[in-house]
């Protein structure tokens, strides 16, 4: 059996005294596109939060890439790129200074000539020299998954990915993704709210529901027991309160 | 480790670039230089009008026969002349240095890049460490026109030449100076490392040197608010009452101000006789004190600065 790529035992958070993520238990394997399903406050921004070692975990364990987040949080963040929910970058440098300065604190060597190779690949070269703080949603989402790859990651983290992103946005970044999974093998580990995008781009699929996991399977499965997107659409509201509320209404 | 200090480093040139960037940043530096260069120019103007009275004067009296006095100008230490720098120092340069000290981590928070930075291969004390070192090196900068202007004056004085040891007095001014903007700059830092909002980073620093300016000085040597930012007059003895005693006693070691003040009096020359820093402790020894605390206090706020909620507006 090859290590999964991800492993969480027992990841708990809290806040306040408020369980966030309570006591997560799954595998991720390698080169899997994962969607992360849940309503608002589900725990799904909290965990990534975890995983990617920006907060540390109340109790449990978690292993990135075979690093554990808690004892070797450098090696998990050499082996991550993370898209926040709402991409912020530096508005007065152009996209190519702020990632030139993500690419150097990554470590990139030559990190000039792999922004250039970045850009082109996202075919955005034509922001580079402007001045983020122009950007449109859809073009610092772009950026921020730039600054992201630059240093050619076993893992992405993609917190909404779509949020706020027109159709147009919408079909783009998931050809992106399903490129760098493809092409460069990354792992992908995405919280969503989209069933439609989901059933489109993921391999796999979990829904937490107020901190708990609630279902985990391949989108096979899922697909197979529960049909369409309209069908899985009634699986993840039969696993939520929103779901829950409407039963009762 | 060169993976942990290599990333330290880039955090404290990009840092400092960043700042360098802020028009606030930029005016309130271009407006402590031009003060100091102006007080340089002052010092230079006041000390080449009476060498060159008393020039006149000795060749007239000597055409005269009659006998010449010594030189006025050679009467008082010629490093006394700098006296105006400490005002400037304590008014502008430490407010310079506090609005430095904010921004260095305020940028990064208003930015929102604080996540982007976090998942990066860094520790929290290498950020930390960065921040630090941008500072030290923006304030050095500082320190080092403050320098530049002072020893540039000294060398084109006409009829002053400095000793070794006054030389080593200057150069411990310019040291001293440094510590105090360090002071204030970590104080920003801090605040704006620790603050939940922006303004509030910015005025707590700006309270604490408006109090260590003109409150202390009032309650340690009853000095209001104008004598308070006079190089001399700012030297005062106090009151000898029970209040000022005590107060005195109480507020002494935290006056900063005072202890800048005595500090650079007594390495510029210009300390009257039989008067000392309200302070107990050595004003020196106060300022080093002081810059150790505030390091400690940057030290602890930037490595707990939360890479989650530590953005503005979160």
């Amino acid at each position: 059996m090859p290590e999964p790529m991800i492993r969480t035992n027992r990841l708990t958070q809290s806040f306040d005294g408020v369980i966030a993520v309570d006591a997560l238990s799954m595998e991720i394997a390698k080169g899997e596109i994962f969607g992360f399903l849940g309503h608002n406050g589900a725990g799904k921004t909290t965990t990534i939060q975890m995983l990617t070692t920006l907060a540390r975990p109340a109790s449990g364990t978690a292993t990135v890439a075979g690093h554990d987040i808690g004892t070797d949080p450098l090696a998990v963040r050499r082996t991550i790129g993370y898209v926040p929910e709402n991409v912020r970058l530096y508005d007065t440098l152009t996209a190519a200074e702020n990632l030139v300065f993500f690419a150097r604190l990554s470590g990139v060597a030559a990190p000039e000539r792999r922004v250039k190779q970045v850009l082109d690949l996202l075919d955005c070269t034509y922001l580079a020299q402007k001045r983020v703080g122009g950007f449109s949603k859809g073009m610092r989402q772009r950026v921020g998954l730039a600054q992201a790859i630059l240093h050619q990651p076993a893992v992405l983290f993609l917190d909404e990915p779509t949020s706020g992103l027109d159709p147009m946005g919408i079909k783009m970044l998931r050809d992106l993704i399903l490129r760098l999974n493809t092409e460069f093998g990354m792992t992908i580990f995405m919280n969503t709210h989209l069933i439609s995008e989901i059933a489109k781009t993921c391999t796999s699929i979990a829904v937490l529901s107020h901190g708990k996991l609630v279902y985990h399977d391949r989108i096979e499965a899922a697909t197979a027991r529960y049909g369409d997107d309209a069908a899985l659409e009634e699986l993840y509201l039969s696993l939520t309160p929103a779901g829950r509320l409407a039963e009762v209404a | 480790m060169s993976d942990v200090t290599s990333p330290g480093r880039l955090i404290a040139r990009q840092s400092a670039r960043f700042v360098l960037r802020e028009r606030t940043v930029a005016l309130l530096s271009l407006m402590f230089v031009v003060l100091v260069l102006i007080s340089a120019w002052l010092g230079w103007s006041a000390t080449s009008t009476v060498n060159r009275i008393y020039l006149d004067a000795a060749a007239f009296l000597q055409s005269a026969g009659q006998p010449v006095p010594t030189n006025p100008v050679l009467d008082i230490s010629p490093l006394s002349l700098m006296r105006n720098m400490s005002v400037y120092v304590a008014l502008i340069g430490a407010l310079s240095a506090i609005v430095i000290g904010n921004r260095l981590v305020g940028l990064d928070r208003k930015a929102g890049v604080l996540p982007l930075i976090g998942i990066r291969p860094l520790g929290r004390n290498a950020y930390a460490g960065g921040k630090i070192a941008a500072l030290a090196g923006l304030i050095l900068g500082l320190a080092a026109v403050v320098s530049a202007a002072a020893v540039a004056t000294f060398l084109v004085l006409p009829a002053v030449t400095l000793t070794g040891l006054q030389w080593a007095q200057l150069a411990g001014f310019m040291g001293v100076t440094t510590l105090y903007m360090g002071f204030f700059g970590l104080i920003g830092l801090a605040a704006g490392a620790a603050a939940r909002s922006e303004t509030v980073g910015l005025l707590l620093p700006v309270t604490l040197w408006l109090t260590l300016t003109f409150i202390f000085p009032q309650l340690t040597a009853n000095l209001n608010p104008t004598a308070a930012i006079n190089p001399l007059s700012a030297l005062a003895v106090p009151p000898d009452t029970t209040f000022f005693h005590w107060a005195a006693r109480l507020l002494g070691p935290f006056s900063l101000a005072d202890a800048y003040k005595f500090a650079s009096a007594g390495l510029l020359d210009y300390l009257p006789v039989g008067i000392t820093s309200p302070s107990f402790i050595p004003p020196v020894i106060n300022l080093i004190l002081a810059a150790g605390v505030a390091l400690a206090l940057a030290w602890r706020a930037l490595t707990r600065l939360s890479m989650t909620q530590g953005d503005y507006n979160v």
